[in-house]
């Protein structure tokens, strides 16, 4: 009998891999499918994706609109994730190297990933990125972040009235050329326009993985530092995941006279925003989805022969306000979902 | 099916066995390597391309700071036991060998200093860290699981403090040496964690030391009643095993050109499974160190298996956790079968 059960059990196991490998080889087993058609460029080519993590909206939108679009374009897909874990993101690059892909794109990532770039660039295998600028990359999409920087800094600068100190969540400006992008034009439109906002020194760095836990720990922090009256905002200079956390320190302080902006607007920051008395009152909607379908669309163009510009933008949305957090949630589908 | 136990002659067990049952008893015996060779042959077909040179190198490259640092948590397990709760365990190795990869990157790219200086210094805190660890488990009486949790958390804060959550980038050329280079057809990565294997197996297999740490683990009391000082044994394996992340940080430091934040979490998680699936691969289901090197090259494996025969990203992990508890099924049957 025990062995009866012993057989049962493995085999339900291994019923259970078998189910699952049905389910979950689906994505890019659509190579073929129309092959030689027209607007299927990529019928016949391995595209490699490779994103730093997908558990926050951003990457996870990213990633899927890569996916999902070179599928479209008749392409078969390599995907690894990298768990938001930067030095796995970049060993990951190794298996398009092995493979041979046609191309990459690759999706965000430190610079842990840029000798893995240069290796596939070495191997004659295009790298196209998707808010990550390498040298050796032929083309980086991604939003307007000069745009979305100086907006957002108008956006905070008015919030807080053109006075008072701010403390900024800014650990990538270094490492990750458009968060020093966005950092910049936020920092040049206070300094030019709010000359009387203070930045706060030394500024906060937030951790990677598990953002929003680490900056309520760090603004709590922070208030004790910073008694009513002594401080304005708290701004997140390169995305929105940090600023969940500042909000609920704030709420649980009782100190949501302090005004929160960030960048990214994902659909969780929006509908904090749209919270009646939220101190969460700027933020920057961009389209990740529109931006990695262009890296794709980049890819089938580059493969097909055509000139690719080194840098494609995306349009960004400011929000400013509950109202505007409301219109932009709907604008961009979140309602929808 | 369960009479033939009941009839077998007192000449000794299975005397009579029919080939039908040798063949599986063979096959519990030998259970969790069997499977882990048909997820190989598996893997294999599905892809042409998972047993080609490149890969497997690649595969092994991305297992080698895993497996040291697993080596590590193998020596803790082996000379505290394999209780989970009152056993040896080592949960802060990650959090150290992260600490060690700041300190090295710091000091190779801020201070301009040598590897073998960086080393030095990641080395000592690293072993402060185990020094602290076997202080609270030999001297305080904390509980290995919860005392090295508590400095996992306090060494990943002082991390933080310490890189300021940044990234720190390495160009050092005797990291890129160990990230790029291979010595006789492997990587320079996977020949240090050949290297500190050896190490690892000669000392706990082939030396006084080694006996003396497997009888304080295997039987406390025992070892205590023959004269083994079991609590400078199991103070030891603290102090070894944060060597082991110690190098471990100089391979994250050459994988990632760099400490980038936050590669702790993974690294205990891929820790715990390379050192557990490894006890799967033993005979006796205990845990050890070829063991380690064999549960982290069958995670690394599994990782790259997947992504090659495109399984969607998000079931890697569902899958990764149904193949690993088939291994870690198949070994509890074939202990459950001995007794």
């Amino acid at each position: 009998m025990i062995r009866k059960h012993r057989f049962a059990f493995t085999g339900a196991i291994l019923a259970a891999g078998l189910a699952l490998t049905a389910c979950s080889a689906s994505s890019g087993q659509t190579a073929g499918l129309g092959e030689g058609g027209g607007d299927q460029p990529l019928a016949g080519k391995t595209i490699g994706v490779a994103v730093v993590g997908t558990q926050h909206f951003w990457d996870r939108e990213a990633f899927n609109g890569a996916v999902e679009r070179i599928e479209e374009l008749g392409g078969t897909v390599l995907t690894t994730d990298g768990g938001r874990d930067n030095t796995v993101h970049a060993q990951n690059h190794e298996v398009f190297l092995s493979q041979q892909v046609d191309a990459v794109i690759t999706i965000l990532g430190d610079d842990a990933v840029e000798p893995k770039l240069a290796e596939l660039k070495d191997a004659g295998i295009p790298v196209f990125g998707v808010d990550r600028d390498s040298p050796s990359a032929v083309n980086n999409s991604q939003s307007d972040n000069e745009a979305a920087g100086e907006a957002i800094g108008n956006i905070l600068g008015e919030a807080i009235e053109g006075t008072g100190n701010v403390a900024v969540f800014n650990a990538f400006g270094e490492s990750l050329e458009f968060c020093g992008v966005r950092y910049d034009s936020w920092r040049e439109a206070l300094e030019t326009n709010f000359p009387d906002v203070t930045i706060l020194q030394p500024e906060l760095a937030e951790e990677f993985a598990n953002s929003p836990e680490d900056a309520r720990q760090q603004t709590l922090s922070l208030l004790e530092r910073y008694p009513v009256g002594e401080l304005a905002a708290i701004h997140v200079a390169c995305w929105d995941q940090p600023a969940i956390g500042v909000v609920q320190a704030l709420e649980e302080a009782g100190r949501t006279e302090v005004k929160v902006t960030a960048i990214d607007a994902g659909p969780d920051t929006l509908e904090i925003m749209m919270e009646e008395g939220s101190p969460f009152v700027g933020n920057v909607a961009q389209q990740p989805r529109k931006i990695a379908t262009v890296a794709a669309d980049n890819v089938a163009a580059y493969l097909s022969g055509e000139e690719i510009e080194r840098q494609s933008y995306t349009e960004v949305f400011p929000v400013a306000g509950p109202e505007q957090a409301r219109e932009v949630y709907e604008q961009l589908g979140y309602d929808k979902e | 099916m369960s009479t033939d136990t009941t009839t077998r002659p007192s000449a000794g067990p299975f005397a009579t066995e029919s080939t039908g049952a040798r063949v599986l008893r063979f096959a519990i015996r030998r259970g969790p390597l069997i499977l882990f060779a048909a997820v190989c042959v598996y893997l294999a077909l599905a892809s042409p391309f998972f047993l080609t040179q490149a890969n497997i190198l690649s595969s092994l490259e991305q297992t080698a700071p895993i497996a040291v640092v697993a080596f590590g948590l193998a020596i803790v397990v082996i000379g505290g036991g394999d209780d989970v709760v009152s056993g040896g365990i080592d949960l802060s190795l990650p959090a150290s060998a992260a600490l060690a990869t700041v300190i090295l990157s710091d000091q190779l790219t801020n201070r301009g200093a040598g590897l073998p200086q960086a080393f030095l210094l990641a080395l000592l805190a690293a072993l402060v860290v185990g020094l602290v660890n076997a202080v609270l488990v030999t001297v305080v009486g904390l509980s290995a699981i919860l005392a090295t949790l508590a400095t996992y958390v306090a060494v990943v804060g002082v991390t933080r403090v310490v890189s300021e959550n940044r990234r720190i980038d390495v160009t050092d050329p005797a990291i890129l040496y160990i990230r790029d280079e291979e010595l006789l057809g492997l990587p320079v990565a996977v020949w240090i964690m050949l290297l500190v294997f050896a190490v690892v197996a000669f000392l706990v297999h082939r030396t006084r030391y080694g006996m003396n740490l497997q009888a304080t683990g295997g039987n406390l009391d025992a070892a205590r009643s023959a004269g083994i000082r079991t609590t400078r044994i199991v103070a030891s394996t603290f102090v070894l095993a944060s060597v082991a992340a110690a190098v471990a940080g100089v391979l994250l430091v050459a994988r990632g050109s760099g400490s980038s934040p936050g590669i702790d979490e993974r690294l205990l998680v891929d820790m715990m499974l390379a050192t557990f699936i490894g006890a799967a691969f033993s005979p006796r289901n205990v845990v050890n160190v070829l063991g380690a090197m064999l549960g982290a090259t069958f995670v690394a494996l599994l990782s790259n298996g997947l992504v090659l025969t495109r399984v969607n990203n998000s079931w890697i992990d569902g899958w990764k956790g149904v193949l690993i508890l088939i291994v870690v099924a198949a070994a509890a049957l074939q202990h459950r079968e001995r007794k």
